[in-house]
């Protein structure tokens, strides 16, 4: 008997501009993290769709069952699991002789907290700026709104746009 | 077994946990896979407890909590929200419209099973006694000793059935339980108003801690001039309260202002003090015509403040046509009790008063 969800779809929150869209993605041939950083193509369909403006992120102002986003103007997207903002690379054992460094990053209306996955030595440029991936995985993240505080969006990974980043902070090694 | 409704419009989950109800629970369990029929078939034939998906097309599981709520027939039916939407500000969501419990899905069946359970259980418990969950003591007419009776009931409460309970004293003009309880009644309620919708945190600060156990949330000294506690406030407040006791016991003011109404949509139990007097039988007679959408959770409980017979109890159920939960007899010793902010219910279980408030909430 099936005791949980199907992992084919997956629910997430994308954060759009004042928009929180949580709506299910087919991930049954691609991760999450590796649609969003496919160059291929600029947008992501998804399905069943439940739109909140970020003022009321949990006053559901419209659904649709249907709809496309363009991961150029996606700012952030919350998972609740972990290995859901992980690409498919990063295996168990890619783990190995990594490290994780806390940071802090402010995007257009938020700021996010939470742990950077690393190898080898910090290079805040070329976390911004070396590869292909459009989206940096920030793991057990937390996310603030910047005008309202008390709105909180915290999940396992949140994935951030490199092209919405303000500023990227790192805390210093204890 | 326990007629659970589940509401989502996820045909193939509500197929799993459906066999996973009636399978594993040995439950009947009645689908929906839509907003408007679910909230339909939950007023025709209301169920023991709801499972009910927030994200649907047409009609939110957000409204369907808020019409269940709202109808008497489905008021008091336990309400599980399910929803992939698992952020903090989506619990909050669900507890702000009258939700028991909250899962983010994907929730392991056996867990779903469990908290069905434990809700069901809750429930049984307190349905088995008259007195129980969350009791409003009103009077419309002043001096009948409702807050006597509020801080004796919620210490047997506390006491007797070994529970986790709270006193609410809503009265805005300088209430009197934490008198009664020899309490300072620093902090109370009045920092509510300050902050408009409290969370569990700020509530939970706000109550003081009596000897006994018993945690009251107190009305302030002064009297409040002008608005008192805003319904909305009160709902939440009452709200986070049953959640985290197991009896809730609120002295309700004297009026029909915003707080008594808040207090009477979220009783689970109305307990109408009278004494054995004209004008108090007039006035309860006039309340229940008033409050009549509240009919069904109104217990009347005669209270004898002063020594020597007035009208017989049969006249009093006449008059009210309704029997009587239970009397509470004068006892000289109350007005000592009040004085040394000593309870009878607490510090004389002999006393005439103390037995006849255990006997309201004994098993039935």
């Amino acid at each position: 008997m099936q005791e949980q969800l199907s992992t084919t779809w997956l629910i997430v929150d994308f954060f759009v501009h004042c928009y929180r869209i949580s709506g299910r993605l087919n991930v049954r041939q691609k991760k999450l993290a590796d649609q969003l950083n496919d160059r291929t193509t600029a947008f992501l369909q998804l399905d069943d769709v439940y739109m909140s403006n970020i003022e009321h992120p949990a006053h559901i102002t419209a659904s649709y069952s249907n709809s496309i986003l363009r991961k150029q103007n996606i700012t952030a997207v919350v998972v609740a699991q972990q290995d859901e903002g992980l690409p498919r690379e990063h295996t168990y054992g890619s783990y190995l002789g990594t490290y994780l460094r806390k940071v802090f990053i402010t995007v257009p209306s938020f700021e996010i907290e939470g742990d950077l996955r690393l190898s080898g030595r910090l290079d805040l440029r070329a976390v911004l700026t070396t590869g292909t991936d459009a989206f940096v995985t920030i793991l057990d993240g937390r996310m603030t709104s910047s005008a309202h505080p008390d709105i909180v969006f915290t999940g396992g990974a949140v994935l951030v746009n490199r092209d919405h980043i303000g500023s990227f902070w790192v805390e210093e090694e204890e | 077994m326990a007629k659970i409704l589940v509401i989502d419009d996820n045909v193939d989950l509500l197929e799993t946990i459906r066999q996973i109800l009636a399978l594993r629970g040995g439950h009947q369990v009645v689908v929906s896979a839509e907003g408007t029929d679910g909230l339909a078939k939950a007023v025709a034939d209301p169920p023991d407890l709801a499972i009910v998906d927030v994200m649907m097309p047409g009609v939110s599981g957000y409204e369907i909590c808020r019409q269940l709520r709202a109808n008497p027939r489905t008021a008091s039916v336990p309400i599980i929200v399910f929803t992939a939407r698992g952020q903090p500000v989506d619990r909050q969501a669900a507890m702000d419209v009258g939700a028991d419990d909250y899962m983010a899905k994907p929730v392991p069946m056996k867990e779903l099973l469990e908290r069905v359970n434990d809700l069901l259980a809750k429930r049984a418990a307190e349905t088995a006694h008259v007195l129980a969950g969350m009791v409003v003591l009103l009077s419309l007419r002043g001096g009948v000793g409702v807050t006597t009776l509020a801080v004796n009931l919620a210490a047997t409460l506390a006491r007797a059935r070994d529970e986790a309970a709270c006193l609410v004293d809503l009265c805005p003009s300088s209430g009197h339980v934490a008198l009664h309880l020899g309490l300072r009644p620093e902090p109370n309620w009045s920092d509510l108003v300050k902050i408009g919708v409290p969370d569990v945190e700020f509530v939970e600060a706000l109550l003081l801690q009596h000897a006994s156990g018993l945690r009251v949330l107190a009305s302030p000294m002064l009297p409040v001039v002008g608005h008192g506690l805003p319904r909305t406030v009160v709902e939440t407040t009452l709200r986070v309260l049953r959640r985290r006791f197991a009896a809730v016991v609120v002295d309700a003011p004297s009026v029909l202002d915003e707080a008594a109404m808040a207090a009477l949509d979220a009783a689970t139990v109305v307990g109408l003090v009278v004494t054995p007097d004209a004008p108090s039988i007039q006035t309860a007679v006039g309340t229940m015509r008033a409050l009549g959408q509240w009919s069904d959770k109104f217990q009347i409980i005669l209270n004898q403040i002063t020594p020597g017979a007035k009208l017989p109890t049969e006249a009093i159920e006449r008059a009210l046509k309704r029997s009587l939960l239970g009397t509470i007899p004068f006892d000289p010793a109350q007005a000592r009790a009040l004085g040394h902010g000593a309870p009878l219910a607490l510090h004389s279980s002999t006393s005439p008063l103390a037995q006849a408030v255990r006997g309201l909430v004994q098993e039935t």
